[in-house]
């Protein structure tokens, strides 16, 4: 659905963001992006929507050139939200932004209204409708963002660190709507550094360093790599260290192991074996 | 803009960046005082050359070269039409004058700035007895202007990411098109504003008129000999200018 | 020796609907590790600002309750008396660093606290040297990473030599690496006797230095003691506090009947658990 053909881009032409990227993505999937600040990343989900385009290679969106499109116009079927809601909040009331995104993107008013009432009961924020997001939390400012992108209802959602600063109820709750946006089809991209929501949240990891992707398959084999994680300087997720520390004890616990389920039962094992 | 890298520090170690501050601005006002007395192609050469060496001195001759040749255009631009507007019998000779003072005027104040730093210039402004309040708050805008420019493009981004259009439509829309770029500029400064405050209050910033500094300004002996020989020129030059008739080569003109 | 008291503590920003502390009684010791947890908008970021006195007299609004820092009330003193007992550390590296280099930086607090010139060069020639900040000495904060900005920071803080550092999740806005260098640095100077009040979400990389886990909800303390028995108790669920992965998976073994003896906080202890038993 969405290609990246060899992408190469710096900026101002002068400090090289990506070295020569190519990547697919399908409808419905769900991919995170991780890797170490300076990695590429954010640049990477920037050309998806066009903000930036590549001096060298392709992005093909359905078989066309992104060229061919403006932002706006991408805008309606990649929506991206930005990691620090502040930067897009400016209207008084939280109908008004989400009013705002629809009718920029080509809702007629009562469309708009009525998709933002929907948008704002799924993500919990109904009742808020009218207050001003500048009076709202942080949390709810985030949330308030991420609605005013969803409620345009994009094919893809790419979002840039939503879990920074959201405690586990929150990060709980995120997880949850964006499997319900996977299962009506919408592809779901995070570029994040929290790799315990991307292990239970995500099938699909893409690893980059230095502007090129390392590694790009399921996740549980990606990010218990000891090789990939240090090329990316990422850290080894909690039951993976816990893997390796038992491992090391007991050399018939496999060291990749990265969901809870699994440990559980392994440790089962040794223990009702002993 | 190249033309500003002029007016830009540099930090290098030279004869000149180790002179305090408080000496450069006076050598520099008196230079640029200096070129301002004169209104003749030939004293204004002189000047000129005299110029050079310090900018030499300050290890930024080439750094000023660029930026002469980046002024370039806009300096024939001034000639041409000073030559146009020009009451004066001799026009061409005339606006070449202005121009070599021009030039000479920028060089002046560009010695300070290529070798003064931000901090420095705050410390000699508070030893000048400027209140410590204002010339903290003039460091800390040059410091938060790169972080303010990047988040006006981060704004942008956003808000292109939401299906603003920031670079079409009537002149109207565009206008009203930087309302979603100005508003949360604003906020999203004065939060930033609170935070920095929070820091700043927590480490004592203003409690009291006994406030030290680390880095004293102390003038040395080149710095005086400094002041002095640039007080000596002023009043030299001065003294020339108003007694002295100045011998016909000096003041050739451009033949018409 | 008690260095921080909360005596009954309430608190309610102006313009705010409810308390965001609510009669706080909370004791601190010196040489202590206390990590402060709980869901967002628990209070536990108006509990670290009650300690410098930010609260009340930065952030006003209404106040009940005492707290008692080194013997100061903070009621009753200026936040730049508080300075040198109470360093704070925040969460944007980008908004501690108000200088255009890393000495002036550090120089900053004692300067404005009329400290004497030379004793300003040592301290701040000590701590670039205590936390290895030489390769930034004159670099610009726009020239560093977020892990170098809070560093400098916390440099910046124990440059007023304060005895508690109160640290407001300082790695929040950081990679996990990073992240890691600073809980490190955190821990070792609580090691050097510094005492700490953190407040961060990442229990698996803070509970095993910690000496205590204090859980804030809706602005009332609801658990407070060793970090072993906090994190098993079924309330951090409860109120959607993330415990670290090996403790979970300890009170799964536990509901599964398997019992490990001690409560594990990484990994590593909990292989030498499951080593044990199976030993014996």
């Amino acid at each position: 659905m969405i290609l990246l053909e060899d992408v190469y881009f710096a900026y101002d032409g002068l400090y090289t963001a990506l070295q020569g990227v190519s990547l697919q993505i399908d409808d419905g999937e769900r991919i995170a992006i991780m890797g170490s600040n300076g990695a590429g990343k954010t640049t990477l989900v920037k050309h998806l929507n066009g903000l930036l385009r590549p001096d060298r290679g392709r992005v093909i969106l359905d078989g066309v050139d992104t060229k061919h499109y403006s932002v706006a116009e991408l805008a309606i079927q990649i929506g991206l939200v930005m990691q620090n809601p502040d930067h897009q909040l400016f209207l008084d009331s939280v109908e008004k932004e989400i009013i705002f995104s629809l009718e920029n993107l080509g809702s007629s008013k009562e469309e708009a209204k009525e998709r933002c009432e929907q948008t704002l009961n799924s993500l919990g924020l109904e009742g808020l409708s009218e207050r001003s997001p500048f009076t709202l939390s942080g949390g709810e400012r985030k949330r308030v963002a991420l609605a005013s992108v969803l409620a345009t209802e994009p094919r893809v959602l790419s979002l840039d660190e939503p879990t920074i600063g959201q405690d586990a109820r929150q990060k709980e709750k995120l997880a949850k709507m964006l499997r319900g946006l996977n299962e009506k089809g919408k592809a779901v991209i995070v570029v994040t550094h929290d790799i315990e929501f991307v292990i239970e949240n995500f099938p699909r990891t893409v690893a980059m360093a230095n502007g090129r992707i390392v590694a790009d398959g399921p996740t549980n084999s990606v990010l218990s790599n000891n090789d990939v994680l240090s090329r990316c300087s990422l850290t080894r997720p909690q039951l993976t260290e816990t893997a390796r520390s038992l491992h090391s004890i007991f050399p018939e616990v496999p060291e990749r192991l990265t969901l809870m389920d699994d440990l559980e039962k392994v440790v089962v094992k040794v223990l009702g074996g002993g | 803009m190249s033309f500003l890298e002029v007016f830009q520090y540099t930090r290098q170690d030279s004869v000149i960046h180790r002179l305090d501050p408080r000496a450069k601005l006076f050598m520099s006002i008196v230079l640029a005082a200096v070129s301002l007395l004169f209104l003749s192609i030939i004293p204004l050469l002189i000047i000129f050359i005299c110029l050079v060496p310090i900018i030499g001195a300050a290890k930024s001759l080439r750094r000023w070269t660029r930026s002469m040749k980046g002024l370039s255009v806009l300096l024939i631009f001034i000639m041409i039409f000073n030559t146009l507007l020009s009451t004066q019998p001799n026009p061409f000779s005339h606006s070449v004058a202005l121009t070599l003072r021009l030039v000479a005027l920028m060089t002046s104040f560009s010695v300070f700035f290529l070798t003064v730093h931000p901090d420095e210039l705050s410390q000699a402004l508070i030893q000048m007895r400027v209140r410590y309040e204002f010339a903290f708050a003039m460091s800390m805008a040059m410091r938060y202007v790169p972080t303010l420019g990047q988040e006006a493009y981060a704004i942008m981004d956003a808000q292109k990411a939401r299906g603003v259009e920031l670079d079409k439509g009537s002149l109207l829309k565009r206008i009203r098109n930087i309302v979603p770029i100005i508003v949360p500029l604003i906020i999203v400064s004065i939060r930033r504003a609170l935070s920095i405050a929070e820091s700043m209050e927590s480490r004592g910033f203003g409690s009291s008129e006994k406030r030290t500094y680390m880095n004293v300004l102390k003038f040395r002996k080149r710095d005086w000999a400094v002041v002095i020989i640039s007080l000596f020129v002023l009043i030299f030059v001065v003294y020339v200018r108003l007694f002295v008739q100045l011998p016909t080569w000096m003041l050739w003109q451009i033949p018409v | 020796m008690t260095l921080i008291e909360f005596a009954d503590f309430s608190f309610k920003y102006l313009g705010a609907d409810s308390l965001a502390l609510r009669k706080v009684n909370l004791k601190i010791e010196e040489g202590e590790y206390v990590v402060v947890t709980g869901p967002s908008g628990c209070g536990k970021t108006t509990l670290c600002r009650a300690i410098n006195g930010l609260v009340p007299q930065f952030h006003r609004g209404y106040i009940a309750g005492n707290v008692i820092v080194d013997g100061k009330n903070t009621r009753e003193n200026n936040v730049a008396d508080l300075a040198p007992i109470a360093g704070l550390v925040f969460q944007q590296p980008e908004n501690q660093l108000v200088t255009l280099n890393v000495e002036r930086e550090i120089a900053f607090g004692p300067e404005n606290l009329g400290v004497e010139p030379n004793e300003v060069r040592r301290r701040v020639e000590e701590l670039i040297d205590m936390l290895d900040l030489e390769h930034l000495r004159e670099k610009h904060p726009h020239e560093m990473s977020g892990g170098e900005q809070q560093r400098v920071a916390i440099a910046a803080t124990l440059a007023l030599k304060p005895k508690v550092l109160v640290a407001d999740e300082p790695t929040s806005n950081l990679d996990p690496q990073s992240a890691e260098t600073i809980l490190d640095l955190i821990a070792d100077l609580n090691n050097r006797d510094m005492t700490v009040v953190l407040v961060e979400h990442r229990l698996d990389l803070v509970s095993k230095d910690a000496s205590r886990i204090v859980l804030i909800d809706k602005g009332s303390i609801v658990a407070d003691g060793a970090p072993r028995d906090v994190l098993t108790m079924d309330l951090c669920q409860e109120i959607g506090v993330g415990i670290p992965k090996a403790t979970q998976l300890y009170k799964r073994l536990q509901e599964r009947g398997f019992e490990l003896g001690k409560v594990p906080l990484t990994g590593a202890e909990l292989a030498t658990l499951v080593q044990e038993v199976t030993k014996g």
